[in-house]
């Protein structure tokens, strides 16, 4: 259900202040979010003043720069750096991304860093995403045919090929799932725009045999039809996909296909 | 570990024209509800008689009145045209971020356009 404020364990406190030691002049200053599972105070927003002079160009060089030179007690999940492996995935100046392929330049002013919203945080900038993955489990991901004869490759066509573009390039990194208002207010049951994007990668594949059911699983008032085009999904995805146009098209065919 | 923190989420996520746009259709379709309804009992009041027709002649020659008749104005134009851009939405169109961020502004500025189109033909000023 819509609840706006936050539960009152998750209330966001003012933290401490790192202030610059090595005297550089161009100064940024970093707010992150802050919490520590072993107390049991509250998150809090601990600010750090960061030498711009000697820090690469993307969020994640911030990031590593504070761990390293500032206070190595902060967390945060990334791992390849160069925007494929989707963990860095973060609220960065209100908008969801990929810490790796923002560039700070384009945050406006002091930059507020925050795990995925709508999240229980397991620390600091790392939320729990659990529930996205046993969803992602539900809508079954991989090839179903029936055939168990064939032992050759499923040919596929170049124009059947080509329906996959924009839907197989998804990284799982949540950024438009945790954006998505409909998905807050109903995540336990709205499978969201990244799982419903990969049901639709699997629905509109030639090679797999079980579309009507896939389609018919999805075809739920709550699974399906929480979706209300508000289109945060599209605007934050790192990939430049658009989950919102394949959700789009499952409604579509719902309402064409004789399911 | 059930007392985990919720991370922060309306409260930080920033706002932009797609999403403005879906919060104001909602809203302007709860205050449509009840402008319906006003308008439903204005109507059965005038037909109770004219004193009542003249009640609420003077209601709305007021500044409230003026205002109210104003905001239904545009809070159905709004509906209307963020209608329009959710229908083509369905058959499957104008998914694009550029597209969307132009028929959202379409709708936001049309319905002020359409608002003021409307007053002018009412006051018999076109």
């Amino acid at each position: 259900m819509v609840q706006i404020n936050l539960p009152k364990n998750s209330e966001v406190k003012k933290g401490k202040y790192y202030k610059d030691k090595t005297g550089s002049k161009n100064l940024r200053k970093i707010n992150i979010y802050r919490w520590d599972p072993s107390t049991e105070e509250n998150p809090r927003i601990d600010t750090y003043e960061v030498d711009m002079d000697n820090c690469p160009s993307k969020v994640l060089d911030i990031l590593n720069k504070i761990k390293n030179e500032i206070d190595p007690t902060i967390a945060y999940r990334r791992s390849c750096a160069h925007g494929v492996c989707g963990s860095c995935a973060m609220n960065m100046g209100g908008k969801n991304g990929l810490a790796c392929t923002t560039p700070h330049a384009e945050i406006d002013g002091d930059i507020d860093i925050y795990p995925l919203p709508h999240l229980k945080v397991k620390k600091d900038l790392i939320g729990d995403l659990d529930g996205l993955y046993k969803q992602y489990q539900s809508i079954e991901p991989w090839l179903k045919n029936n055939s168990t004869k064939q032992t050759t490759e499923i040919y596929q066509s170049k124009e059947d090929r080509a329906k996959l573009d924009g839907a197989y390039e998804c990284i799982m990194c949540a950024c438009c799932s945790t954006s998505c208002p409909s998905y807050w207010w109903n995540g336990d049951k709205y499978l969201g725009p990244a799982v419903l994007l990969q049901a639709y990668r699997w629905i509109i594949d030639s090679r797999d045999e079980e579309r009507k059911a896939r389609l018919k699983k999805v075809s739920d008032e709550l699974k399906l039809y929480r979706c209300h085009t508000i289109l945060n999904c599209t605007n934050a995805c790192p990939k430049g996909l658009n989950p919102a146009k394949a959700i789009a098209e499952i409604k579509k065919m719902l309402a064409t296909a004789n399911v | 570990m059930e007392d985990r923190p919720l991370s922060p989420h309306i409260q930080i996520y920033k706002w932009h024209i797609s999403s403005l746009v879906s919060i104001s259709h909602r809203i302007t379709g709860i205050i449509n509800f009840f402008a319906i309804t006003l308008i439903c009992i204005w109507f059965a009041l005038m037909l109770l008689g004219e004193s009542n027709y003249q009640i609420i002649k003077i209601f709305l020659e007021t500044f409230l009145g003026k205002f109210i008749l104003i905001g239904i104005t545009w809070s159905f134009s709004f509906q209307m045209l963020s209608e329009v851009r959710h229908l083509i939405m369905d058959l499957g169109y104008g998914f694009e971020l550029q597209t969307t961020k132009i028929t959202g502004l379409l709708v936001i500025f049309g319905s002020i356009v359409l608002t003021i189109l409307i007053y002018f033909i009412g006051r018999g000023l076109i």
